[in-house]
């Protein structure tokens, strides 16, 4: 497999929300092309359409007009059912505010992505222990969400972002809800995950996060006004 | 994955205690409802089914149309079954009759009872019981031979073994036990043995029977050779009425015409229409009634969880969200909630089964049925089950179900947006639906219930209370001859005030007969009811003369020649003066010339107000059997009526004394509708149960997402009572909505109810006022409730919870 082979490309990329009688413009064309094995930064103000590029990409939202294809695929042709499946089997997903069922306990939890993909029973308990284990919160398996600190319901979503072994990772803002301690632990986890070959897509606010970034999306009011090579981590990797 | 969906649902049950006891305890009551009456639908529906050729039996009723009235009879001339046994496609045709009351004498023991036949020897090839001693084709050839069912032998003779070839001694004669049948499952034959009819036809010539045509005392029941032959059947009974029956009857100078129809066994036991019938019948109204409450309090408890699912949904959506982001389809979230919803389904079914256990005495008190508790052991009932975990599971859990996984996680998401919790419009929608179906219930109860009073406490022309009925066997003329003994004994008794005896009483069917009346000095054929009654009976029953006199002692003429008319009688005859008009009676109806009307009584009602009061004779018969009456003063009842008990004892040692009072007997004929009003009653407070207890739940999550408004308005200065207001008025226009819709559909569903009774009230607006006023209190004070929790929260913390 090629590093050069695109696993995101957009083009023209638009979405407009229509709500009673505004109409709001919040992506205003984006062209995106994003390499298996990146670690790419998006950044710009509040309310420039960060959230609705990430939920476009994770094909969670669908855009109104533009091209968006996905492993070369373009996505507006495929059905909602196919969609599901393109996520369940290649994307894995971490939210600001972690996102937990709060039913479920933290293995529950982790494990639901296998599920859907139909594991088996010891298989399935075999890769979330791993993740859990990886992640660091093991001995927090039978808990449920509630009962666990921010930093550790964020290690449980990267946990099960990455229990199924997905090829591109998005977060939006993953640390934007923890203390900066904890925010360095989950940029870690998100940096080690990349070096082994996920490709991430991170939505952030803080300069000292995309520092962990190849590449930084600048976004602003709907478009992308400049994007930077991250010297320091391309430096990095050069050693 | 299926363990996760299950883990999801019990949590959330647990979580959300009250909300899952609502939803629980309100399918769990309409599925015990629907359960119960399942149970009485299926038995109702069960007549006739043990017999193996049940399909192929018909039974011949018949028509007689006189002067352009039609009576309908369930009994047939003797001659039918003969002439009937030869026409084609016939494979058995059986007749019998009523034995009547009959005392039964069996080693020193006396017993009564009603429901004997006289029956052929065809009986057993056409209904094929199971006989448990005795030959069927053989056992009622002989006279004087009896065959019982196993009740009977075990009441008789403690066993079926000791009854065979033991002789029971009747008034008249004595019989023999050929044979014991068992009595399976539910058919309209209530029998309680059957007398070998070979016994009475000795009595009369073949020759007589046969040719007789107008004498109704006989069933006729045909064995078809396959169940497609009662059409050419009833076409060769409409060939032997119009060559031979009717011709008999102008023949013999009635001016009558006769019909006969072939009815399905199985349509019998519904079918109320023939007077005679050889028991009381079902009302297939009920089944469909009871049909239709069982689906309302499954859709009304369905609605509640519909409802409350959604309401709820809010809190339900990130978990739908991230289900979608980890990879599930549509269709799998679909299924997670359908399953949800099948889930509580069955915990209600099996709280419903605990329900149903504990209910069953009662149910079957009220139904009058016998059903045992171990139903559920039953295939067909698991079915029923089945459906109704699967029908109440998908159609309560699939609005929910679609509505929620249609939520895009990119919007359910976003941590300071939540979706609003469903459709507004469509809960109340649905809200309105079941108060409608409960004010429905409650306004079907208030007119029973009124319908009953009146009829209760109608004027009936006479007056029932504190009537003693004894009894007076027939068959014992020195009984009878020594009747005005014991009626001057009973009145030695100070609080005996009056004593009459009359062949027949108020409520029990009158006999009909042919008079000659004369009108514009011609005397001209009336069929008319008739009853014989002594001296003092109109006077004891409190009874009015209108015009001329009662019987009375001083004219020894009454007894031949006097005929008491009622008002309606006089009204039919179009007599203005009928006091001295000419009446022919006697067996030739040539007219006794000096026979003629004395006296006119003020209507009164023979029988109950479903009917009008119709034209009615009444002779003088001062020895009559049939009944004693003694109207007792209500004081010291007991004591009068152990008095009379002993004065019977010496008057007549063979029968033991069986007596009633007027009232009861005569209320029994509305039994049916007080069935009706207990079931009315009953399932109306269950629905208003099963949506109040949904109104709980929503008033409840209104308050709770809410929280914050109320907050701010106490803040700003809003009062307790301003909260309660507010958060009840959305409530109580749905309840108005409600009464709104349920008052029409109510008031042409009692109206076409009332339509059964000749007498009734006026459906008037208070009736449906007063339903709405209960709907109202009842929805209110559920709402308020919540209201009044939510008005009396501390407004700091309502505002800090957000
Ligand atoms: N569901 C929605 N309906 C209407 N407008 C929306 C919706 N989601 C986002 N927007 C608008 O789109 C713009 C971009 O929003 P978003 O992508 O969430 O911004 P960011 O994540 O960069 O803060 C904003 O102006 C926001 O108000
Ligand atoms: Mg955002």
């Amino acid at each position: 497999m090629s590093m050069q082979e695109l696993i995101i490309d957009t083009q023209n990329l638009q979405k407009k929300y229509i709500t009673d009688t505004v109409e709001t413009t919040a992506l205003a064309g984006v062209d995106l092309k994003i390499k298996r094995g990146e670690f790419v930064a998006i950044m710009g103000p509040s309310g420039c359409g960060k959230s609705t590029l990430l939920n476009i990409l994770g094909m969670l939202d669908s855009p109104s007009s533009g091209s968006f294809k996905f492993l070369g695929q373009e996505v507006a042709n495929v059905s909602e059912r196919q969609r599901a499946k393109l996520r369940k089997e290649n994307l894995g997903f971490v939210f600001q505010s972690f996102n937990l069922i709060d039913e479920l306990t933290v293995e529950e939890n982790i494990a639901l992505p296998l599920a859907y993909l139909g594991f088996s029973k010891s298989e399935t308990e075999k890769r979330t222990l791993q993740a859990m284990e990886r992640m660091g919160i093991a001995h927090r398996r039978s808990h449920f969400p509630q009962q666990l600190s921010g930093g550790q319901q964020q290690r449980a979503a990267i946990a099960r972002a990455v229990v199924s072994e997905p090829a591109l990772i998005l977060a939006d803002e993953p640390t934007g809800n923890l203390d900066s301690v904890h925010g360095r632990e989950v940029m870690q986890l998100l940096s080690e995950l990349n070096d082994a070959g996920t490709t991430v897509v991170m939505v952030t606010h803080s300069p000292t996060d995309a520092e962990y970034a190849h590449r930084i999306v600048n976004l602003f009011d709907g478009q992308i006004v400049t994007e930077n090579l991250n010297v320091k981590r391309h430096a990095a990797e050069l050693l | 994955m299926f363990n996760n969906y299950l883990k999801i649902a019990v949590r959330n049950l647990l979580r959300n205690k009250v909300y899952s006891a609502i939803n629980i305890l309100g399918l769990a009551i309409g599925i015990a409802s629907c359960i119960l009456i399942f149970l009485y639908v299926q038995d109702e529906l069960s007549y006739e089914n043990h017999f193996s050729k049940s399909g192929r039996i018909t039974r011949i009723v018949g028509e007689v149309i006189f002067e352009g009235h039609k009576d309908e009879f369930a009994v047939t001339p003797p001659a039918l079954a003969p002439a009937v046994s030869r026409f084609s496609d016939i494979e058995a045709v059986t007749q019998f009759n009523r034995a009547g009351k009959q005392t039964i004498w069996y080693n020193n023991q006396t017993f009564t009872d009603e429901d004997l036949v006289f029956a052929d020897s065809v009986f057993f090839k056409v209904f094929d019981y199971e006989l448990l001693a005795g030959n069927p084709a053989t056992a009622l050839i002989a006279p004087h031979t009896i065959v019982l069912t196993e009740e009977m032998a075990e009441k008789i003779f403690g066993g079926v073994e000791q009854a065979m070839g033991e002789v029971l001694q009747f008034s008249r004669d004595s019989y023999t036990v050929t044979g014991v049948y068992r009595n399976l499952g539910h058919s309209h034959l209530n029998v309680s043995g059957l007398l070998s009819k070979a016994t009475i036809d000795a009595r009369t010539s073949a020759e007589e029977r046969n040719t007789q045509w107008f004498n109704l005392n006989n069933y006729t029941y045909v064995l078809l050779q396959n169940e497609e032959q009662i059409a050419s059947l009833q076409a060769q009974v409409d060939d032997l009425t119009q060559n031979h029956v009717n011709p008999w009857i102008k023949e013999n100078k009635l001016n009558a015409q006769m019909k006969f129809i072939v009815q399905p066994l199985k349509d019998i036991h519904f079918d109320t229409r023939y007077m005679h019938s050889i028991s009381s019948s079902g009302n297939i109204s009920y089944v469909y009634i009871f049909g239709a409450v069982a689906v309302f309090l499954l859709l009304i408890a369905s609605i509640n969880y519909m409802n409350l699912a959604t309401a709820r949904s809010a809190k339900r959506a990130k978990e739908v969200g991230l289900r979608k982001v980890v990879g599930a389809d549509r269709s799998q979230i679909i299924r997670q909630f359908l399953g949800e919803s099948v889930l509580l389904t069955l915990i209600a079914v099996l709280l419903a089964l605990a329900l149903v256990q504990i209910f069953i005495p009662s149910f079957n008190n009220l139904t009058e049925k016998n059903f045992s508790s171990d139903f559920f052991l039953q295939w067909d009932f698991l079915l029923v089950i089945l459906a109704i975990v699967l029908l109440v599971g998908v159609v309560a859990g699939s609005y929910p179900a679609f509505f929620l996984s249609g939520f895009k996680p990119a919007d359910v998401l976003k941590s300071d947006k939540q979706p609003r919790g469903g459709s507004a419009t469509l809960r109340r929608a649905l809200v309105v639906l079941q108060f409608s179906i409960s004010l429905i219930m409650i306004i079907g109860t208030i007119v029973v219930f009124t319908q009953m009073h009146f009829l209760k406490s109608a004027d009936l022309g006479f007056n029932k209370e504190q009537v003693m009925v004894i009894d007076v066997p027939g068959g014992d003329s020195t009984l009878v001859q020594r009747l005005p003994v014991i009626k001057q004994k009973l009145l030695q008794n100070p609080n005996v005030l009056q004593v009459s005896n009359s062949y027949s009483i108020p409520a029990e069917p009158t006999n009909r007969t042919l008079l000659l009346m004369e009108q514009d000095g011609k005397m001209v054929e009336k069929t008319m009811d008739i009853i014989a009654v002594d001296y003092d009976f109109i006077s004891l029953m409190g009874m009015e003369i209108k015009e001329g006199r009662n019987f009375s002692r001083d004219m020894k003429t009454d007894e031949k020649s006097g005929i008491i008319i009622n008002e309606a009688a006089a009204k039919w005859l179009g007599w203005s003066e009928p006091i001295g008009k000419k009446v022919g009676t006697g067996e030739n109806r040539v007219g006794d010339s000096s026979t003629r009307i004395i006296g006119v009584v003020k209507d009164f009602h023979m029988s109950s107000l479903h009917t009008d009061v119709q034209p009615l004779a009444i002779t003088l018969a001062p020895e009559s059997p049939g009944y004693l009456l003694a109207r007792i003063s209500p004081e010291n009842q007991a004591a009068t009526i152990s008095f009379v008990e002993e004065q019977w004892r010496m008057f007549d040692q063979r029968h033991p004394m069986e007596y009633f009072f007027m009232d009861e007997f005569f209320d029994r004929q509305y039994r049916a509708e007080e069935k009706m009003l207990t079931v009315f009653g009953y399932f109306a407070g269950l629905t208003i149960l099963i949506a109040c207890l949904g109104l709980f739940g929503l008033a409840s999550f209104t308050a709770e997402q809410r929280t914050k408004e109320i907050g701010i308005r106490k803040v700003l200065g809003s009062t307790t009572g301003n909260i309660v207001l507010l958060l009840s008025k959305d409530f109580a226009l749905l309840v108005a909505i409600a009464i709104m819709l349920a008052t029409p559909v109510a008031w042409y569903g009692m109206s076409q109810w009332l339509q059964d009774f000749a007498y009734r009230i006026d459906l008037s607006w208070w009736i449906f006022a007063l339903a709405g006023l209960l709907a109202l209190v009842i929805a209110l004070a559920t709402v308020s409730f919540q209201a009044v929790k939510a008005a009396l929260l501390d407004p700091v913390k309502a505002i800090r919870t957000q």
